[in-house]
């Protein structure tokens, strides 16, 4: 979910920026092990939700840039609306509580 | 549809494995330096900052691993894996490997051989135009019609897109003397069309050719792919020349593609002919307006949609009326109700028309049981020799186990072994096949009936054999695998290899062999009961000796009027007799066992009951010495001669059969019998030993002769017989240059009649061979196994029987402690293998004669070769554990 967003939102972009994205808008609270973005990026592949290309960065390296699909976008929504539902029902738990 | 397009992603990346590889590789590298490179710029040296980027990063290897997973191959990986594991255990045993792989390919090879025979007589569809949609029309006893029937069915139907008939015949090439057959086949106008064939040369005939005496273009012909080539040389300037068949000539006007053989499997046709044309051909009667003279078989192809219950509903609408036109004529009370009665069926017809098919249906199954149960034997022949390979690899698959290997890899790995021994038993499997094929039709074919369909491996029989090598690839790996990866790592470890569950699988291979030993038993029992069946029709009293006696066909191609044919006959005859070297010498219509049936209802003189079934008399039409040349004992009364002529009142001989059924204990001679429609009267001057008729099987059935000599209508073709003291071959060129000096525009052709006698058994033959042969093989495997298993105990037993040697137990004793287990086998396998001979004998008590299939004589000799062959198969292992050194066996322990 978090990678669909982040490609929503820059449109197109290689994986240490997904990466990098990602760390820096969670404000550096979500930290993972970053390289298993890749195998995620290669099942969203398979999956039809990302395309790939290859490009050339900022630093005239090769990379490849990563791209939403239609079927991407309509997935991010599913989990976006799945993630919220999910949310408001733990908001209103903790609130009764 | 996303699974869809998904499932298309996986399969290119499957193929583009080594780029995506690569691809993410450099991608992981790139963040690797990128994240390094941020690491440096924050102050870190550059070691530190790698190791920073590449611990941050995580265990490279393990997320390519991951995304493998994610593509979805991760199982085709350890599957390649084990194929080549698999392949390598393979060559590191090439001893057990090669003795499998021989074994495997007789089996498979055996299978496959009957298989394709079956496949190509039975299965294959004709290589015609949508073959599925093409029926056969039948009606009446044998489902063949009349011309006229043919006539009125082809002018009135409306339930068919297309009909044709065809009738097959045989063409004589030659101008006289000794014939040049070829198979000709008389079709209809729209064959071709209906069929969908179209000429490779020239043009196929059409129903404008089909004309009684021919149509525009005069009589024409198209010939087949394969006599072109073979008669012409594939000669291309043949279109519109002509050639003679039967004397007559005919303009070739195409050639078929070498696809299209004609409508028989199992003989290919040479010569096409309009069905109009056959009243050139006809000098005595009018074939093409008769209505009793039942030739003609008939096939439709059915409209698009229509089902072959509503085209035969739509026929059968018609069926009354066709049948009232075509009323044979003399026929009236039952058989006129019951003709015109009669209707239309349709059958299937897209595999063609086989006679093999036919007469061997049940040939073929018997011998495809027989081939299988071989395969059966050599797959536990096989596992046998796997159960024993892995006691050998015990300690590896243990510590395999041991070091946390997961059971149903370590099976799937056993399996994938197996699996790949099977498929490499096809290549061989298919080249015995190959051969196995054109043995077992040159078994089936004879002189006057060569086979020529093709048995080379098509997708069915490739098919067919990939299907059963896996199938006997998981039968002898399955239980071995289990076996063989069913222990406890930590015991087996500490025996030091020895032991693990040894007597289990000890068990297992004993009941593999007593397994085989049964199913060798059926095998055996089943190839002496055909043996046996054959040696009792060759001994069966057929009432004639075959040896030395030579067959002349004589056709007049119409060349000769009626008249003038008894003295054609008559004056050959004189010439034959006269003949150095030829003993004897006789006309006959039917020769025995090799024409057709002629019979009729009777009146005998006196005889108490109502004619009908019971007074049916088989004919046949014979000159004097008859008897003499084929050796047939005249019980009493007198042969045919002089006194019996044209103006005479006609005589008959009859066989002893007939005399006791019509006259019971009087004396027939100087009796009457009575044809029942002719009225015909015949005077009994003779009484021969019975004769068989048609078939050596057949029970003995009344037989009478009448006298060629007192024939006022002589057919346009006779059979003479010859028999010559030093063998008929040494008077054929003599016999045919007195044809010659007759008439050299008369054809002539010879047969031995010995040979044809004898090819009428070559089913018979054909089975009793292949059944020894298979019931030998199966011996053999069954022989090796028992030995294996044998020996595989007396080495796990040695500890024992060392000691019991040690303890003063007797040579003696110990051969008898071995060989108890081995008659524990051999009784099991015996009493199972008996109950199953027993059970299954009804299967093939229709091939068999003479004999019945629960005969004990047969089951008895049976068991006694298989119990003298396994307790020598025994008795060697057991004699080596005699022979051992109690000091030597028990250091080793």
């Amino acid at each position: 979910m978090l990678i669909l967003k982040t490609l929503a939102k820059s449109g197109e972009s290689h994986g240490f920026e997904i990466a990098n994205s990602i760390q820096q808008n969670s404000v550096n609270v979500l930290q993972v092990e970053e390289g298993s973005l890749y195998p995620a990026l290669q099942r969203m592949l398979l999956k039809g939700w990302v395309t790939a290309r290859w490009g050339v960065t900022a630093g005239n390296r090769r990379a490849r840039y990563y791209q939403l699909t239609e079927g991407g976008r309509e997935q991010l929504d599913r989990e976006l609306a799945q993630y919220r539902r999910v949310n408001l029902a733990i908001e209103q738990v903790l609130q009764a509580a | 549809m996303n699974w869809l397009k998904e499932m298309g992603r996986r399969v290119i990346y499957l193929f583009q494995r080594r780029r995506l590889d690569e691809d993410l590789a450099e991608e992981m590298r790139l963040h690797v330096e990128l994240r390094a490179a941020e690491h440096r710029e924050g102050g870190a040296s550059g070691p530190d900052a790698e190791a920073a980027a590449i611990k941050r990063f995580g265990n490279a290897t393990r997320l390519t691993e991951t995304s493998h997973e994610a593509w979805g191959w991760g199982w085709l990986d350890s599957l390649a894996q084990d194929w080549r594991y698999g392949w390598r255990t393979l060559r590191s045993s090439p001893g057990f490997t090669l003795t499998a792989l021989l074994s495997l390919a007789l089996g498979i090879g055996a299978n496959t051989a009957v298989f394709s025979i079956m496949n190509a007589v039975m299965l294959k569809s004709l290589p015609v135009e949508d073959p599925q949609r093409l029926v056969r029309v039948r009606s009446g006893g044998n489902g063949v019609f009349t011309n006229p029937q043919w006539e009125e069915i082809r002018n009135h139907q409306q339930a068919f897109s297309g009909m044709l008939a065809y009738g097959n015949t045989r063409f004589d090439l030659a101008m006289g003397g000794e014939s040049q057959p070829a198979r000709g086949m008389f079709a209809s106008g729209d064959f071709f069309r209906v069929l969908g064939v179209p000429a490779l040369l020239g043009r196929v005939f059409t129903s404008e050719d089909d004309r009684r005496g021919g149509g525009e273009s005069g009589p024409v012909a198209v010939i087949s792919h394969r006599f072109w080539e073979t008669h012409f040389h594939g000669d291309t300037n043949i279109i519109g020349k002509t050639f003679h068949l039967n004397r007559l000539s005919f303009q070739i006007i195409g050639i078929t593609p070498a696809w299209f053989t004609g409508l028989e499997v199992d003989t290919a046709y040479d010569i096409a002919i309009p069905l109009g044309c056959k009243s050139l051909m006809d000098s005595d009667v009018d074939v093409l307006a008769h209505r009793s003279y039942w030739w003609l078989c008939v096939l439709a192809r059915l409209p698009a949609g229509a089902t072959p219950q509503q085209a035969a509903t739509r026929l059968n609408i018609l069926a009354p009326e066709i049948m009232r036109a075509t009323l044979p004529g003399g026929w009236d009370g039952d058989g006129k109700a019951e003709y015109l009665r009669r209707l239309f069926d349709l059958q299937p017809a897209a595999t063609g028309f086989s006679g093999i098919a036919t007469d061997y249906r049940q040939a073929l199954f018997t011998l495809m049981a027989v081939t299988a149960l071989v395969l059966l034997i050599a797959c536990a022949n096989i596992a046998n020799l796997m159960l024993a390979r892995a006691a050998a690899r015990q300690r590896e698959i243990t510590i395999r186990l041991a070091i946390g290997a997961g059971r149903r890899r370590l099976i799937r790995q056993l399996l994938a072994e197996s699996l790949l021994l099977a498929l490499l038993g096809i290549p061989g499997g298919l080249l015995l096949a190959h051969w196995g094929a054109k043995l077992l039709v040159s078994l089936i074919a004879t002189s006057g009936n060569p086979l020529e369909f093709s048995v080379s491996p098509d997708l069915s029989v490739f098919a067919f054999t990939t299907t059963m090598a896996i199938a006997t690839g998981f039968l002898f790996g399955l239980a071995p695998a289990l076996l063989a990866t069913r222990v406890a790592p930590n015991e087996v470890l500490k025996k030091g290899g020895h032991g693990g569950h040894g007597r289990s699988r000890f068990r297992l291979g004993q009941a593999l062999v007593a397994g085989q030993i049964a199913l060798s038993l059926l095998l055996l029992v089943g190839a002496g009961l055909f043996i046996a069946t054959l040696r009792n029709l060759g001994q069966v009293p057929a009432g004639f000796r075959s040896q030395n006696v030579l067959l002349l066909e004589i056709n007049t191609q119409g060349l000769v009027p009626k008249e003038a044919r008894n003295q054609l006959y008559n004056g050959m005859l004189e010439r034959f007799r006269a003949i150095p070297g030829v003993d004897s010498a006789a006309s006959v219509a039917l020769p025995p066992l090799i024409y057709g049936v002629w019979n009729e209802t009777v009146e005998p003189e006196g005889y108490p009951g109502k004619p009908g079934q019971d007074t049916l008399l088989y004919f046949n039409q014979v000159s004097s010495d008859y008897l003499k040349t084929l050796g047939t004992p005249l019980l009493y009364g007198r042969d045919f001669d002089s006194r019996d002529t044209l103006s005479s009142p006609k005589t008959m001989i009859i066989t002893e059969t007939a005399a006791r059924n019509f006259f019971r204990a009087t004396n027939p001679i100087g009796k009457t019998i009575t044809v029942e429609g002719s009225k015909k009267r015949y005077e009994i001057i003779g009484v021969i030993a019975d004769v068989k008729y048609r078939h050596l099987r057949e029970s003995t059935l009344p037989v009478g002769y009448t006298d060629m000599a007192q024939e006022p209508d002589p057919w346009p073709s006779m059979n003479f017989a010859v028999r010559a003291g030093r063998g008929g071959a040494s008077v054929i060129p003599a016999l045919r240059a007195a044809v010659e000096q007759t008439n050299p525009a008369l054809s002539v052709e010879f047969r031995d009649f010995e040979l044809q006698v004898r090819e009428t058994m070559r089913q018979e033959r054909m089975i009793a061979m292949l059944s020894a042969f298979f019931g030998g093989l199966a011996l053999l495997l069954a022989i090796i196994g028992l030995y294996g298993v044998t020996s595989y105990a007396v080495a796990q037993r040695q500890g024992e029987i060392g000691i019991r040697m040690a303890l003063g137990a007797r040579r003696a004793a110990v051969v008898s402690l071995v060989l108890r287990d081995v008659i524990r086998i051999l009784l099991m396998g015996g009493l199972v293998g008996s109950i199953a001979a027993i059970a299954s004998g009804r299967l093939i008590a229709s091939l068999l004669y003479g004999i019945r299939p629960t005969d004990p004589a047969t089951l008895i000799i049976s068991i006694m070769v298989l119990g003298v062959a396994t307790l020598v198969a025994g008795y060697l292992p057991a004699r080596r554990a005699a022979r051992l050194n109690p000091m030597a066996a028990l250091r080793e322990q």
